[in-house]
């Protein structure tokens, strides 16, 4: 049996709309339901739900044997994964934002606060580029970050640009563009390759599917 | 406050309380047996050491993941990270007189901030071997093959070997000629079996497109010995093809001790390619998502210390089998005590000469001694599993009691 530990939240529903096209039944899931475990009828797979931030952990350590999560998780998580489809739906980007009038004083400013969810990937960026910086972390809505005071910029992932501009946020600075990623511990991989193969083969035809759709 | 942590343990460390200890030590002895009927050698280490003999040599461990100390002079000590840096500084330093090859092994605990990726201990008890002297294939299958039958003898189900070569790696990144950097980025997306940032990097780098296809493989080279066929298709640089035979070689010798059914290989495998020349390997085993041993064969690190002497080994993370092996339902109960002997005050002296003779026998023998929550022998013996009670009496000889549970 394959455990699949699925990011509840931004992520889910196209997760589940992947899977059931490469042949996993997610029936189960689509039910309204406070179960966190499910397995596909044939009972081949489990998957589980859990917090995005949960998923690299959950498959670092073997529980789940692959995962559907966040680049940005990823990156944030640092665990020790492979990372072997870029399943291209959740598509956004990492960026610092901020004032349009601050963007010139703060970039000069010997010491700028920075509020996000993700402070790892905020204290590598900025240390790469040499900038001291105080890192302060929030759990959501991180856009009133520097509307209030607390912070002079954020770092936080942009879908639209929407939720900044109606904050009179804009994007100072970009980090990296973002995805859905599927993962698999690394000793899975090996010890169950003939199911985690069969897996991602069938998800890769689904995504080279999708890409032939865009074409055509 | 001093004293609000008197009931804590730091992070990363555990007390081993006597179950698990039991079949930690029992493991423990077993691999420390094995070792020595293998001709190996054991040797021992002091916990502290200078920081310079992990930080001071290439390859070094990254200071981030070192416990340091200062002494009284002001020098850096640091709780050893590895045992193999000690070993090469030992064998580097004062073992000249003795004949090559050497054999050594080890038992111990490391200490490490990090990096230990899952059961994120601290203090890590590992065992090891290091085969120092010989650089042909023989010698890294010698320890490959002594991994197998130690988890073969600890009853281990389930387990694999992976291998990989990192002269592989090493060849493709020294026919592209290509930047210390962009090879690191290169060697981390292989290592995560990142196809997509793989293909975008290799695009935008000026390499040859014959050595870019064979590094976009990589990461899917792994698997059966198949692979090594593929491979060695897409192969042209000498050094690459040099690593191929060098693993198949291996592989043959495994294969002539009937340990076939336990390799796999994969090229991708470059996660610690500083540290290692040659062959790699990791052994796993489905009920951990993480290896259980690692090694390899590291040929210059012994010269950091003032010999050049090639080497390979391995190490077990002794936690991790023990995890192993306890959701395998291999783990033992610690056997009961076999005598309770009672002995009244006037003889104490017989009692004790005669728990001696069954000690020699190889009995597990406990004398009893009443407390406020037991005062009878038998409820005691009862409670404590012990089927045999002995009273030694005054005026009668000795009075024998079976306990039924």
């Amino acid at each position: 049996m394959v455990t699949i530990a699925l990011a509840k939240g931004r992520l889910m529903e196209e997760a589940i709309d992947v899977l059931e096209a490469a042949g996993v039944d997610c029936g189960q899931l689509k039910e309204p339901s406070r179960k966190l475990i499910f397995f596909t009828p044939d009972q081949q797979i489990r998957i589980i739900l859990v917090k995005p931030s949960d998923v690299p952990t959950y498959v670092e350590y073997g529980i789940a044997d692959v995962g559907i999560v966040g680049k940005d998780t990823l990156l944030e998580e640092g665990r020790l994964l492979y990372e072997m489809l870029d399943l291209k739906f959740g598509q956004c980007r990492l960026v610092v934002a901020g004032f349009p009038e601050k963007q010139d004083s703060w970039i000069t400013r010997s010491h700028t606060r920075v509020a996000t969810k993700y402070p790892n990937i905020a204290r590598n960026y900025f240390s790469r580029k040499g900038k001291a910086v105080e890192i302060i972390k929030l759990n959501g809505s991180v856009e009133l970050a520097p509307l209030t005071g607390l912070s002079d910029v954020i770092v936080d992932i942009v879908e639209s640009g929407r939720t900044l501009k109606e904050n009179g946020l804009v994007i100072l600075e970009e980090i990296c563009s973002i995805s859905a990623r599927l993962v698999v511990n690394r000793v899975s991989l090996k010890m169950k390759n003939r199911e985690i193969k069969a897996l991602i083969d069938n998800i890769q035809m689904v995504l080279e599917e999708r890409k032939d759709g865009e074409v055509n | 406050m001093i004293g609000k942590l008197k009931l804590s343990l730091p992070d990363g460390v555990q007390d081993y309380l006597p179950d698990e200890c039991y079949n930690k030590r029992k493991i423990e002895d077993k691999i420390r047996k094995f070792f020595y009927l293998s001709g190996y050698n054991e040797i021992e280490t002091p916990i502290l050491e200078f920081f310079d003999v992990f930080a001071g040599v290439k390859p070094s461990i990254e200071q981030e993941h070192m416990f340091k100390l200062i002494d009284p002079e002001g020098r850096v000590l640091v709780l050893r990270p590895d045992i193999t840096m000690p070993i090469a500084r030992v064998v580097g330093t004062k073992m000249g007189d003795h004949p090559l090859p050497l054999r050594l092994f080890y038992l111990g605990n490391v200490y490490r901030y990090g990096e230990f990726q899952a059961c994120k201990q601290r203090e890590v008890a590992q065992a090891g071997v290091e085969l120092l002297g010989v650089d042909g294939p023989e010698a890294d299958a010698e320890v490959i093959a002594m991994a197998i039958q130690l988890f073969l003898d600890l009853r281990l189900a389930e387990f694999q070997i992976d291998i990989g070569q990192v002269e592989f790696f090493k060849g493709l990144i020294e026919e592209a000629g290509i930047s210390e950097q962009e090879a690191e980025e290169i060697r981390t997306l292989i290592d995560q079996k990142n196809m997509l940032a793989l293909e975008m990097l290799l695009k935008k780098l000026p390499i040859s497109v014959h050595i870019k296809e064979t590094m976009y493989r990589l990461p899917q080279l792994y698997g059966d010995s198949e692979i090594l066929t593929e491979a060695m298709k897409i192969s042209r640089s000498p050094k690459c093809r040099a690593a191929l035979e060098n693993i198949y070689q291996v592989y043959g010798i495994l294969k002539d001790y009937g340990f076939g059914r336990y390799i796999t290989f994969d090229l991708g495998m470059v996660q610690s390619f500083n540290f290692y020349t040659g062959i790699i390997f990791r052994g796993i085993t489905k009920e951990l998502g993480y290896p259980v041993c690692g090694g390899g064969r590291y040929d210059r690190l012994v010269s950091e210390f003032g010999r050049d002497l090639p080497a390979t080994g391995f190490a077990i993370g002794i936690k991790r089998l023990l995890i192993a092996l306890e959701r395998q339902g291999k783990l033992e109960e610690i056997p009961p005590v076999d005598v309770l002997v009672v002995a009244e005050g006037s003889q104490r002296g017989r009692a004790y000469e005669f728990m001696q003779q069954l000690k020699k026998q190889n009995k597990r023998v406990e004398m009893f001694l009443s407390t406020e929550e037991s005062k009878n022998p038998l409820d005691y013996a009862r409670k404590k599993r012990i089927p045999r009670v002995v009273e030694v009496r005054e005026k009668e000889d000795i009075v024998e009691h079976e306990i039924d549970f």
